[in-house]
C-alpha cells in the first residue's frame, strides 16, 4: 500500500496540482476490507480531491503514514488506529487517542456490535444483555475478533 | 484500643502521599511506553519535571488533560490526553436513522451547534439529490451567521478571561445572550437548536425573532466595537498575546489548521468562498486575513469576521424570498448507495462530514471532521519555550471545543 503515500506526495508537490491542504483523513470499514480516505483541497483548482486507499486486509490493516507531508495528520491517524486498528507505518506516536490505553478492541469496525443494538434488526426486539458476544466486544486482537454479526441470533 | 495501622495520620505526614496509589491522574503512566514519541516524552533530563493540567481545569474549556514537561517555568514539551468526553457519536450515528443523526451531531460543537447539525444534513442532501427551497437556504445562512457571531463574541471574552481579565466575558455574554434568546424564539432552544432538517428547516421566521433581530441589528456593531475596545488596545492584553504562539503559513498548512488560526497566517481559506455551499455565492462579503499568525492576530481576526457576518445578515434580510421552507421528501429516507463529502465553515474552521450510504435508512459510515480536533493539535508545536501561564493564551486563541474534539 506504499503507493498511497507516493500518490499523495505527487499531488501535494506537483506545481500544477498543489493539493496542499489536507481537509480530512479517516478510516472506513466496508465489511469486506479496510479503507483510508483522504480529502485534499487545492488553491489552484479550488476543489476537493478524494483519494481512497482501498483493499486493506481486515486481519492486519496497514497503510503508510502521511505525517511526512502533513504533521497534523498524526492525530487523525491515531484516531483511525484507535477506531479501526489500521496501523500507519511511519507515524511516531501511534497509540490510542480516545479509548483508554488498556482497551483492546476497535469500536468502529463493523463486527463490533453494540450490546443493546436492537435498531439494526427492528422487529426482533432487544437481545438480552447476557447473550451479547462479550469477548468480541471487549478483548481480542484484530486477528481473532470473530464476526459478532454472524454469531448473533 | 486502636492498632497502629488504623490511626488517622496528619496531612503533614509525607508518607501519606507516598502511600497514595497511582491513579489515572498521575502524570507518568503506570505502563511501559507504547511509542517512540511517548518514550521520548516521559524520559526526563536534568531539571525537568512533569505536571498535569486538567482534566478539570477552567482554562482547558472542557475536559482536556495536558501533561506538561517543564524546566522551571518554561514549557519543554507537552502531551495532550484526549478522550474524557468521548461518546462515540460516529458509532451512534451508524446505528440511528438519518433524521436522528441531526440531534446526535448537535451537541458536538455546543457553542455553535447550528453548524454541527448543518453538515450531516448537507451530506444527506447530497446523497438524496434534494434541492432545498431558497427561503430555507436563506434562513439557514441567517441562523448560522447569528450563531457565528455569538460564538465569536464568547471567544473574545474567554480569551481575556484566560489572561485574567474578568470584565470582557460579561460583555461577550451580553451579546451572546441577545442572540441566543433570538435563536430560542426561532428554534425553541437556547443551546442545542435541532433546527436543520434534511430538505429545509424546522420552522419559518416568526414575529418575535424578527423583532428581536431588528432591535439587535440596530446596535450590534456599535456594542461589539465598544465592548471590545476594552481589550483591543489594553496594554496587558496586547503585551501578553502579541507575538505569542506565532505560526507561519507553511507550518499552518502542515499542521492541517483551518479557520481563524489558518487565516491569521495569511491564507484566505474559507469554505464559504473556497467551495461555496448554500446561497453564499450570491452574497457579498470578504474573507479577512492577517499576516502575523500570533494569538493577537487570531483575536483581531474574530472581530473582523463578526463585522462580515453582520454584513451578511444585513444582505440576507433584504434578499430573503417567500416560499416553502421544506422540500417534499418521504418520511423514511433511503439515500442512494454512495459517498458524499460535505464541508462548511464553522466559527472554528472547516467542519466536514464524509457520509457513506448503503441504500438503507441508516448511514453506513459517518465521519465527522471537527476543526477543533485539528487546531488543538498544534498547541504541542506552539507552546514549547513559553511560560506555563502562556499556554492558556495559546490554547484559548485556538478556540477548541472539547465536545467536538472528543466526539
Amino acid at each position: 500500500m506504499a503507493e498511497v503515500a507516493e500518490v499523495l506526495r505527487i499531488v501535494h508537490d506537483d506545481p500544477g496540482l498543489r493539493f496542499e491542504l489536507l481537509a480530512d483523513l479517516c478510516g472506513v470499514d466496508t465489511g469486506a476490507a479496510m479503507e483510508v480516505v483522504y480529502h485534499l483541497w487545492s488553491a489552484g483548482s479550488r476543489d476537493w480531491l478524494r483519494v481512497v486507499a482501498t483493499g486493506l486486509s481486515r486481519e492486519d490493516p496497514r497503510a503508510p503514514s502521511v505525517t511526512f507531508l502533513w504533521r497534523g495528520a498524526e492525530w487523525a491517524e491515531r484516531e483511525a488506529y484507535d477506531m479501526f486498528g489500521i496501523v500507519f507505518e511511519g507515524n511516531r506516536d501511534l497509540r490510542r487517542i480516545y479509548m483508554p490505553p488498556d482497551y483492546r478492541s476497535f469500536p468502529l469496525r463493523k463486527d463490533f456490535l453494540l450490546p443493546d443494538d436492537a435498531s439494526r434488526s427492528p422487529g426482533e426486539g432487544v437481545r438480552p444483555m447476557e447473550a451479547a458476544p462479550e469477548p468480541a466486544v471487549l478483548t481480542g486482537t484484530p486477528a481473532d475478533l470473530r464476526h459478532a454479526r454472524e454469531a448473533t441470533p | 484500643m486502636t492498632s497502629p495501622e488504623t490511626r488517622i495520620r496528619s496531612l503533614d505526614d509525607p508518607s501519606l502521599f507516598v502511600d497514595t496509589p497511582a491513579t489515572i491522574y498521575d502524570a507518568i503512566p503506570p505502563y511501559p511506553p507504547r511509542t517512540e514519541r511517548e518514550a521520548e516524552f516521559y524520559t526526563l533530563r536534568e531539571g525537568e519535571m512533569l505536571i498535569n493540567i486538567g482534566p478539570q481545569h477552567p482554562s482547558t474549556h472542557g475536559v482536556l488533560r495536558v501533561v506538561l514537561k517543564i524546566d522551571g517555568e518554561r514549557i519543554v514539551d507537552l502531551d495532550p490526553v484526549l478522550g474524557y468526553l468521548h461518546r462515540g457519536v460516529e458509532k451512534i450515528c451508524e446505528n440511528s436513522d438519518w433524521h436522528m443523526v441531526i440531534s446526535h451531531c448537535d451537541p458536538l460543537e455546543y457553542i455553535a451547534s447550528m453548524f454541527s447539525e448543518y453538515v450531516p444534513v448537507l451530506a444527506a442532501e447530497k446523497l438524496l439529490d434534494v434541492t432545498v427551497p431558497r427561503r430555507a437556504e436563506y434562513i439557514r445562512v441567517l441562523a448560522c451567521e447569528l450563531n457565528r457571531i455569538s460564538s465569536h463574541a464568547l471567544f473574545m471574552g474567554w480569551l481575556a478571561l484566560d489572561l485574567g481579565g474578568i470584565t470582557p466575558i460579561l460583555y461577550g455574554f451580553l451579546e451572546r445572550d441577545e442572540i441566543v434568546e433570538m435563536l430560542a424564539a426561532l428554534t425553541g432552544q437556547r443551546l442545542l437548536f435541532n433546527y436543520m432538517r434534511i430538505g429545509g428547516v424546522n420552522g419559518d421566521l416568526n414575529h418575535e425573532f424578527m423583532s428581536r433581530l431588528g432591535d439587535w441589528m440596530s446596535h450590534a456593531l456599535r456594542h461589539i466595537e465598544d465592548s471590545m475596545a476594552l481589550i483591543n488596545s489594553n496594554e496587558i492584553f496586547v503585551g501578553r498575546t502579541r507575538g505569542l504562539g506565532r505560526i507561519d503559513r507553511q507550518t499552518a498548512l502542515r499542521m492541517c489548521l483551518s479557520g481563524p488560526p489558518l487565516r491569521a497566517t495569511g491564507i484566505p481559506y474559507d469554505v464559504r468562498r473556497a467551495h461555496p455551499y448554500s446561497v453564499y455565492p450570491e452574497l457579498e462579503f470578504e474573507i479577512p486575513t492577517r499576516e502575523e499568525g500570533d494569538s493577537y492576530a487570531r483575536y483581531l481576526l474574530h472581530l473582523d469576521e463578526i463585522k462580515q457576518s453582520i454584513h451578511i445578515i444585513d444582505q440576507v434580510l433584504h434578499r430573503i424570498p417567500d416560499g416553502p421552507i421544506m422540500a417534499k421528501l418521504p418520511r423514511l429516507l433511503r439515500p442512494r448507495p454512495g459517498r458524499a463529502w460535505a464541508a462548511i465553515e464553522s466559527p472554528r474552521g472547516q467542519y466536514g462530514v464524509y457520509a457513506m450510504s448503503d441504500g438503507t435508512d441508516q448511514p453506513f459510515r459517518l465521519r465527522i471532521h471537527d476543526p477543533s480536533f485539528f487546531n488543538l493539535q498544534s498547541v504541542g508545536l506552539l507552546s514549547p519555550g513559553h511560560l506555563i501561564a502562556d499556554i492558556m493564551a495559546i490554547m484559548a486563541s485556538l478556540d477548541p471545543i472539547m465536545g467536538g474534539v472528543d466526539k
